[in-house]
């Protein structure tokens, strides 16, 4: 597959080839991850992984170009080679980041291009493996967000404190993105189970505070997201017709989903930290699901070259979305429509489930490390981060993970 | 056995000058500065010293004026430190200073471009040197 590059975030690198070679500063950087997760269940959880193990979960390789061109202007374009996110059997190439910074003075930072948004704490560098100690970040919260980056404008403004850096941001652009949808016995163009997507125009703006000192940072945001599709209306309701749920009439052009993040990452004594976050979205579409909130809690503690860790995280969608799910998944119908009705239910996008995970890091040199982690997941009424087995469904799922990974920057 | 012979050449003279007091020199126009200034320019939150822009370079990874300055000026160990600025680059914020291999190259680069900032031990001061900082 080509790589997937936009007109727009080729200008940091025009930009940058423009200049005079004598002015520019270049600096390469590389940095990947292989990672291995296997579980005990032999349908796929997050995409891939099953009973039979796999790297396409957490593997991944990428570059990053940063570009000094002035004392006030550079440029960073960074390149990544990952698992599709429009395809369940393809690697692509693609540009993450693509952008201009300019900084006109210490406490402004402007940067135009492709650029990734100040979501949770670990979102910008969540490709980046060797920069956080989890095996994973935890999806309850990690996959609630549309959206990771844009094309458009982010700007910065810092001010200094005696011990904390109070920074805000404010962003703004468009990208157009692939959601994924699971149906366990038929997807819209088969009667089989598999994976679909569907590619949504996305336009977001957001503003983020955040408060930083060496040790401690601490993060709020709220985000406008207005998604559309080409030639398709969103929220077409999903209706209980003559005992058969179908598609009723109706839906937008677009819908403007507000999503709120928060967090923090705090030393606590004995040098304990104590991360925290917490992201909440609604979602007015057929897939009533993705009406969620989701949160985690961690704790760890470096010692030596060791960062033990355990985490707890949930995700809940909104009651009345977890009830329909059920009744539509348990609609009582003739044998031809049961597999409708659970390819409806299935796109309702369900989310109930928690993640309990120890793990721990060994850091081989500071740019390179290596880490194992065990999770249990366990559902409740669905999770649409189980691709829910035919003749089945995801509730009541216990899922024991084994991850191992080398992270490694260079 | 010869690999181990250069490495011993470049490192024990940085021995050597680690023993001295740091200064932070400047180029020519760069006016003093205080602590708080430094640890923000050698992290990347500032890129400048009162009004004049500045560029900060370093020393290689376990070389031991650089150990010296992480410890007595940022409050760092190396791993602190190279772990702070893989964030950094990785959330897009900016890429480290640009790392020199020895004292007189140091001195060399902020004698010739301006905006530069480095630190020596202070028998390595030029003669008519821009001290910006001294502890």
């Amino acid at each position: 597959m080509p790589p997937k590059i936009t007109p727009v975030a080729l200008f940091p690198l025009l930009a940058a080839l423009a200049l005079p070679v004598q002015a520019l500063d270049l600096t390469w950087s590389g940095f990947g991850t292989v990672g291995f997760a296997v579980s005990d269940q032999s349908y796929n959880y997050q995409r891939f992984i099953d009973n039979g193990g796999t790297f396409k979960r957490d593997t991944i390789l990428g570059g990053q170009l940063d570009a000094r061109l002035s004392q006030q202007w550079s440029a960073t374009v960074q390149a990544k080679l990952a698992p599709s996110d429009h395809g369940d059997t393809d690697w692509q190439a693609s540009l993450a980041w693509a952008f201009l910074s300019w900084r006109p003075s210490d406490d402004w930072l402007i940067r135009a291009g492709k650029i990734r948004l100040p979501l949770m704490l670990n979102t910008e560098n969540n490709d980046v493996g060797a920069t956080f100690d989890f095996a994973r970040l935890p999806q309850e919260v990690y996959s609630i967000s549309p959206l990771t980056d844009l094309v458009g404008l982010g700007v910065s403004k810092t001010w200094f404190g005696e011990s904390m850096d109070w920074i805000a941001e404010a962003y703004a652009g468009k990208v157009e993105t692939s959601w994924r949808y699971y149906g366990r016995e038929m997807t819209p163009d088969q009667g089989a189970p598999g994976g679909w997507f569907l590619t949504y125009n996305i336009k977001s703006a957001g503003l983020v505070l955040t408060a930083r000192s060496l040790d401690n940072i601490f993060r709020i945001g709220a985000h406008r997201v207005e998604a559309s599709r080409d030639g398709a209306k969103i929220g077409t309701p999903i209706l209980n017709i003559g005992g058969v749920y179908q598609f009723g009439v109706g839906g937008e052009d677009k819908v403007i989903l507000p999503l709120f993040t928060a967090g923090a990452s705090i030393l606590l004594p004995a040098k304990i930290r104590m991360s925290g976050e917490y992201a909440w979205i609604k979602v007015d579409s057929a897939s009533e699901g993705l009406n969620r909130w989701g949160a985690y809690l961690s704790l760890s503690k470096r010692m030596g070259a060791w960062t033990p860790y355990v985490y707890y995280a949930k995700a809940k969608s909104r009651d009345s979305a977890l009830a329909k799910y059920q009744a539509i998944n348990g609609n009582v119908v003739p044998s031809p429509y049961v597999a409708s009705q659970k390819f409806f239910a299935d796109i309702i996008l369900p989310y109930d489930q928690s993640t309990v995970a120890l793990g721990t890091t060994y850091r081989l040199t500071p740019t390179s490390l290596l880490k194992a982690e065990w999770s249990q997941a366990n559902t409740g009424v669905a999770s649409s981060l189980v691709d829910a087995p035919s003749g089945g469904d995801s509730s009541d799922k216990s899922i024991n993970v084994f991850s191992i990974s080398y992270n490694f920057t260079f | 056995m010869s690999r181990l012979f250069i490495l011993l050449l470049i490192w024990l003279p940085g021995l050597g000058l680690a023993q001295e007091a740091l200064v932070v020199i400047g180029h020519g126009s760069l006016p003093k500065t205080e602590l708080s200034t430094l640890q923000r320019l050698y992290t990347g939150r500032v890129v400048s010293i009162g009004e004049h822009a500045a560029t900060p370079v370093n020393y290689p990874a376990g070389h031991p004026l650089r150990e010296k300055f992480l410890a007595t000026v940022l409050g760092q160990s190396e791993e602190q430190y190279t772990g702070y600025w893989l964030v950094r680059r990785y959330v897009g914020k900016g890429a480290p200073p640009e790392v020199l291999p020895d004292v007189d190259a140091v001195v060399a680069h902020v004698q010739a471009t301006p905006g530069a900032v480095g630190y020596v031990p202070v028998s390595k001061v030029p003669a008519g040197g821009n001290v910006i900082f001294q502890r």
